[in-house]
């Protein structure tokens, strides 16, 4: 722990920028080992990508696996898996082309205009994702029907080299974009700085000395319903090692993957 | 990942950085800025404004990623208090991340010489909570006007008045409520302060003592003071202190820098000794048990407690246990500890064992849950010393030696009382033997070597562990003997029968423990402490540390890197703030709760025929939250007129909460209550009068750090924002109206002494908060020691400093006068410290491996507090114990709880997303994830008392068998909760977690100047269980609490399921 693994990730990054755009390929992955289900990471982005009420591009499950006294407390982060093959992008752009896009760096990218206007594009990208990671912007607001609009929810954001804010994205839908904003001002995703378990990790995999290439490459890796032929980008750790932790099995994540 | 060499990387990262955002602001000239006007701050902000809307802009120019748009503060979502980074947008706080100059939240932190500039880029961790700030700030039910109430206490009608009305109601009292028909004289604080000479105050309080102690008679007392009785209380008992004792500050959370304000105001500006924080429903007792144990032996005597909490050091231990808490939730806290638990878990170095009736999120990480039976962690420790000695896996060469020099010589650096010999009197074990005892010296202890007393000197002692038996006629053990007869007391099976865990997985754990050298460490925190044995149970899990020996060793138990002193007391410079208090009085007296006094040494033991005293005394602790308001309904020792209520809430967080807001609700008890809140509370809304306070990001403080936390660190808290609350006028300046503001208005009115123009006496004024924090950030600037002091800020820093101020009012940021509160020659030390938020030791991989920790304790640590052992119980009479021994819950008459009838025992908790206040429910982040809490039971027990997931119940005690909350002026309110069936509970036991079932914080409808303002049902889900938490019998009016720890009982209470 002598090595801080988030001004590792920052070095990381910075190099990554460097390079142009379709050199980079961004990459999240999660050692569930190291997820406490503390949730810090799923409030992190309502406040920085100022998410619809209710919602967050990103969140944690958690479930409890056999009986007392010997049973295990699981916690499983997930959110939009930026795949390579990503169903949303094919299934939303038959009906409004151009709707969903893929960034050359890997990153799925909505257009919110072209999606608003079309709410069978909207329709078909949240039913092809697997990942239920879609979510809507209602236009509604946490502090509407108090004494009180606040002025953390009309605030402007950022997304997708976008300055945005509610009123603007009202009526379409909505997901994790790796923090653009901040990755290209140097800045790794808010979910993945503020974890207090440090179970995330970001990087560009197409740089060996990265750090999540070496996680990669040292480690067992999972993809969620790799089997779907998403390829996503989204890299779990830690299902294994049973020895000294008691961490999940794949028995546990039937308990909600049936 | 954790090779070392790494690290050093750090630094060529923060070089490769550009950092050419500095000069972007070239049309501001420094020098303008420095000798800037309040015209000229007016032209820069305008200029910014400008700009800042301008280039919000994006692809790589994110504004957030800027130094201009950070400002460093201090969280207190909960008392980890994490140093924060708060953003701001268009003059909006709109999102918080960690502070990466903090070692709290970032290992290894950033250097401080680290630019600013470099450092907005660096987000660190910071919980949940800490994120969910902004929603705790800009609260749609902050309020930000003074109300007063309109109705009866409780009712929630109000009026707004001003802020001078109110002060001046407050201080001068009179028919305040006349014109809602209460025909009731108020009397004002200027008749409550009624001693208001220094010098008489001093000459007074030395007497009183006296009195007390029986080294002076009340009679000459009386004749001596006869021109000045009508300022006591009660001339016959003058050790109840002057009438000025009637004045009552009840602060839930107050932390450094505002603590010292409040005491200097209270104490020696009021002349009260009545000063109380919340602690004894947080987790008091583990506090007194490591204060005990760490009193050092002064002159004969006991001195100062070294320590109050220590914690494993997590980056490198290999077996750590965890006693009613965790590393994932509460504690202190999270953010902190996590990651260093997260990480060894992951790379095999680290085993964690989570003692918790509750499958916490901490538990889910261990190797072993052991879902004990609450409150008898000290019986399932008792197991465990007992497996410990009887195979001889204690550390002996370190319980043996017996000070300083044996330590050093056995390559320690703290030692025991392990091997001294205790007395063995006729009710026990009670005084230390001392070397003049048996002839051989003075106050030095004694030990055994081979069969021969040897008196404890200046040179290397050891002496043998288990001995027993007489010296010179003198029945004697050694501390460590009397340890092993009360583990040996009961068999293994015996201790496992009473703790619920089963013989095996003691004896694992017992295993392991010892298994790792110094490279363990067992934690504790409220769970095992809330209890009427908490104390007890605090001594046997500080015992279980002693065995191994693992204080100060890396991995072991660490007393962390501590701080630097704010309060100028190390270096007495640049401001020693003790001696810069002109005509300060002396506040004497037993305190309210008898806190802090011996019972024998007042004259009420005379008065009342000795024991039983008829409330309990508690000379051991302090903060006795729960019983300031039932010993002001009892009048013992005497009754109060004001109380000045703020950041707490008595009436919904202390057990047995029916009797508090019952008192609280009748004016005849207490005639005067005001409070200082962010919001109208559950409390505060039976108050007479209510102040905004500043909320947590809008103020200052100088809070102080966890001992899990390795570096030197010292945090400083400064204003992120404007503050919302109204602009007030006090001494002439105009400033948001604030708990200071409060206090400085008071002080204006009564000239209380060390407040208003040259209040420091120095030729420094104290009119405004900032006169008082930037003088501890002077004295942090500076230091503990000579050349410890920071940099100055360097010309860009500080037209960065300014850049960043540049959406504050004038009301609040002056950087003239901050100058001048800072003091001139030490404002660029200042805005070098106030740029980073506090500073913090630099990493160094010395922190890292084994052997001795860099900060070390280096001090005795009692396993037999003497101390205790030689003070009687207040109502019992009998003697306390000076070793860690098992009791059952036991009520204030000191009698055995029996609640048969009564089959679950109910537990809480605090879930991750909430902390003491704020948060759950009413930070709607927070919320949307957890909109409730819940009954949370084993599925099975649920079952076979006939309840399914999502069923509703009531639950009922034996002292409130209605199961309901009686809020005066209100109505009531069922505990009722959903049923959660779970497997991670232990049979028999409920748990209900902290945070919810408000009806106060906008969950129900106020009127205010006869408008009505909806509550929001988002705020009023779930319920609080602390309604039907067991009354003392003994007291009928308060809940049962910790005799010796002060800590309130909120694990002992037995409950029953009824469906609702």
């Amino acid at each position: 722990m002598a090595v801080n693994e988030i001004v590792r990730m920052y070095e990381d990054l910075n190099r990554a920028l460097k390079k142009p755009v379709e050199k980079r390929s961004w990459v999240m992955v999660i050692d569930v080992r190291r997820c406490v289900g503390d949730h810090a990471c799923a409030v992190s982005c309502m406040a920085e990508n100022v998410c619809p009420p209710g919602t967050s591009y990103r969140w944690v499950f958690e479930t409890e696996y056999q009986n007392y006294p010997k049973l295990d407390r699981f916690f499983m982060p997930a959110n939009c898996q930026h795949c390579d093959n990503p169903p949303c992008l094919k299934a939303a752009n038959r009906h409004k082309r151009g709707a969903i896009t893929k960034r050359p760096d890997g990153i799925v990218v909505f257009d919110y205009e072209k999606l608003s206007r079309s709410s069978s594009a909207m329709d078909a990208a949240k039913k092809a994702c697997p990942y239920y990671a879609i979510v809507d912007d209602r236009g509604d607001y946490y502090t509407e029907n108090t004494p009180k609009l606040e002025p953390y929810e009309t605030r402007t954001f950022f997304e997708y080299d976008r300055k945005l804010n509610r009123k603007k994205t009202k009526g379409t839908i909505r997901k994790c974009h790796f923090c653009l904003h901040r990755l290209e001002s140097g800045m790794i995703p808010a979910c993945v700085s503020t974890c207090i378990g440090r179970a995330m990790y970001f990087g560009d995999l197409n740089d060996p000395r990265s750090l999540v290439s070496e996680l990669i490459r040292k480690e067992k890796t999972l993809r969620l319903k790799e089997a779907e032929g998403t390829k996503p980008r989204v890299y779990y750790i830690g299902f294994k090692d049973r020895a000294n932790i008691s961490i999940s099995t794949p028995a546990t994540c039937q308990v909600c993957h049936q | 990942m954790a090779e070392k060499d790494k690290s050093c990387k750090i630094s060529e990262m923060l070089e490769s950085i550009p950092q050419k955002e500095v000069t972007r602001r070239g049309l501001l000239k420094a020098g303008a800025l420095l000798g800037s006007s309040a015209f000229l701050m007016g032209k820069v902000e305008k200029a910014f404004g400008l700009l800042a809307s301008a280039e919000a802009a994006t692809g790589g120019d994110y504004p957030l990623a800027k130094a201009e748009n950070v400002i460093y503060s201090v969280c207190l979502q909960c008392h980890t208090a994490c140093p924060i980074k708060v953003k701001i947008l268009d003059g909006v706080a709109v999102k918080i991340d960690g502070n990466p100059y903090s070692a709290q939240n970032m290992i290894p932190n950033l250097k401080q010489k680290t630019s600013p500039h470099v450092a907005a880029k660096i987000d660190a961790k910071i919980c949940p909570k800490g994120q969910a700030g902004v929603q705790s700030l800009y609260d749609p039910y902050r309020i930000v006007k003074v109300l007063k109430r309109k109705g009866p206490r409780g009712s929630n009608k109000w009026e707004v008045i001003s802020f001078d009305q109110a002060i001046d109601e407050i201080v001068n009292g009179g028919y305040l409520f006349k014109h809602i028909g209460e025909n009731r004289y108020v009397p004002g604080l200027k008749d409550i302060y009624a001693l208001r000479d220094p010098k008489l105050s001093k000459a007074m309080a030395k007497d009183a003592k006296a009195v007390a102690k029986g080294k002076m008679s009340v009679s000459d007392f009386k004749k001596k003071y006869k021109n000045h009785l009508d300022v006591l209380i009660d001339p016959n008992h003058p050790d109840l202190g002057p009438k000025n004792n009637q004045f009552v500050l009840q602060f839930g959370r107050i932390e450094h820098g505002r603590k010292e304000l409040w005491k200097r105001f209270l104490a020696g500006g009021f002349g009260s000794v009545n000063y109380y924080e919340h602690t004894t429903i947080c987790e008091q007792s583990h506090h007194i048990a490591y204060k005990e144990a760490t009193r050092q032996p002064k002159g004969g005597k006991w001195g100062k407690p070294k320590s109050e909490h220590m914690k494993p050091d997590a980056l490198n231990a290999e077996f750590a246990i965890y006693f009613g808490t965790g590393f994932v939730e509460a504690n202190f806290g999270p953010p902190n500890m996590a990651e260093k638990v997260t990480e060894g878990l992951q790379t095999g170095r680290l085993k964690v064992c989570v003692v918790d009736p509750r499958m916490s999120k901490s538990a889910a990480k261990a190797w072993k849950w052991l879902p004990v039976k609450p409150g008898t962690d000290a019986a399932l420790i008792m197991g465990m010393i007992r497996w410990i000695i009887e195979n001889k896996r204690y550390d002996e060469r370190f319980l043996s030696a017996a000070n300083k020099a044996a330590a050093k010589a056995a390559g320690e650096s703290s030692w025991t009382n392990a091997a001294h010999l205790v007395k063995i009197e006729k009710d026990g074990p009670g005084a230390l033997l001392r070397a003049k005892d048996i002839g051989m010296g003075g106050d030095e202890f004694v030990v055994v070597k081979n069969g021969e007393p040897v008196v404890v000197g200046k040179d290397a002692v050891t002496g043998d562990l288990d001995y027993s038996g007489t010296i010179k006629g003198i029945r004697v053990k050694t501390a460590f003997r009397i340890l092993k007869d009360e583990a040996f007391s009961k068999s293994l099976s015996e201790w496992s029968e009473i703790c619920g865990i089963p013989e095996n997985d003691i004896i694992d754990v017992a295993r392991e423990f010892t298994a790792h050298g110094k490279k363990a460490a067992a934690d504790m925190y409220r769970g095992a402490v809330q209890h009427t044995n908490g104390y007890y149970n605090g001594q046997a899990v500080i015992a279980l540390n002693l065995l191994i020996g693992s204080i100060d060793h890396k991995g072991g138990l660490s007393k962390g890197g501590g701080h630097w002193h704010e309060d100028g007391g190390k270096l007495k410079k640049p401001f020693y703030l003790k001696k810069l208090h002109p005509n300060k009085l002396h506040a004497f007296g037993h305190k309210l709760t008898r806190e802090k006094s011996r019972y024998e040494d007042s004259t009420l033991f005379k008065r009342d025929g000795g024991y039983p005293a008829r409330r309990p005394w508690f000379p051991f602790t302090g903060n006795v939250y729960q019983e300031i308001l039932p010993s002001a309904a009892d009048g013992y020792p005497y009754p109060i007129k004001a109380l000045w209520i703020h950041k707490g809430t008595p009436a919904l967080s202390i057990p047995a909460a029916n009797e508090q807001a019952r008192i609280l609700a009748d004016p005849n008890i207490i005639p005067l209550v005001f409070a200082t809140d962010i919001v109208i509370g559950d409390t505060t809304m039976y108050a007479d009068y209510i102040f905004p306070d500043t909320a947590i990001w809008e103020r200052w403080g100088t809070p102080h750090t966890s001992p899990d936390v390795l570096q030197v660190s010292s945090k400083f808290r400064q204003p992120t924002i404007t503050p919302l609350t109204e602009v007030v006028e006090v001494f002439g300046e105009k400033q948001h109206c604030s708990m200071e503001a409060v206090m400085f208005a008071i002080a204006e009115r009564l000239k209380l002494p060390g407040f208003g123009k040259n209040g420091f006496g120095n030729g420094y004024d104290l009119t405004r908060p900032e006169d008082w924090y930037l003088k501890l950030a002077a004295n942090l600037a500076w230091g503990d020691k000579p050349g410890q002091e920071v940099p100055d800020a360097s010309r860009d820093e500080i037209k960065l400093f300014m850049r960043a101020r540049r959406h504050m009012a004038k009301t609040v940021f002056d950087p003239e006068r901050w100058e001048r509160a800072a003091g001139k020659e030490n404002w660029r030390k200042v805005i070098y410290l106030l740029n980073r938020g506090g500073r913090w030791e630099d990493w160094k991989d010395d922190f890292l491996g084994s052997g001795m920790q860099v900060h070390r304790f280096g001090k005795q640590f009692n396993i037999y507090a003497e101390h205790v052992a030689l003070q009687r119980h207040s109502l019992t009479g009998k003697r306390f114990s000076g070793i860690a021994i098992y009791e059952p819950p036991k009520d204030a008459a000191g009698r055995v709880i029996d609640d048969s009838g009564y089959p679950l025992q109910l537990i809480t908790y605090k879930d991750i997303l909430g902390g003491q206040s704020r948060t759950l429910p009413t930070d709607y982040w927070l919320s949307s994830i957890l909109p409730e809490n819940y009954i949370l039971i084993n599925t099975e027990t649920a079952a076979k008392l006939g309840f399914k997931d999502g069923d509703k119940a009531k639950i009922i005690s034996a002292s409130c068998r209605d199961g309901k909350w009686h809020l005066p002026n209100r109505g009531t309110k069922g505990v009722i909760g959903k049923i959660k069936t779970v497997e991670g509970m232990r049979p028999g036991v409920v748990a209900v977690s902290w945070h919810y079932g408000h009806w106060g914080y906008g969950a129900s409808d106020t009127v205010i100047d006869g408008k009505v303002i909806k509550g929001d049902p988002r705020r009023a889900t779930g319920l609080c269980p602390n309604a039907v938490l067991r009354v003392d019998p003994a007291l009928g009016n308060a809940c049962m609490t910790d005799p010796i720890g002060g800590s309130s009982s909120f694990y002992d209470t037995k409950v029953k399921l009824l469906k609702a």
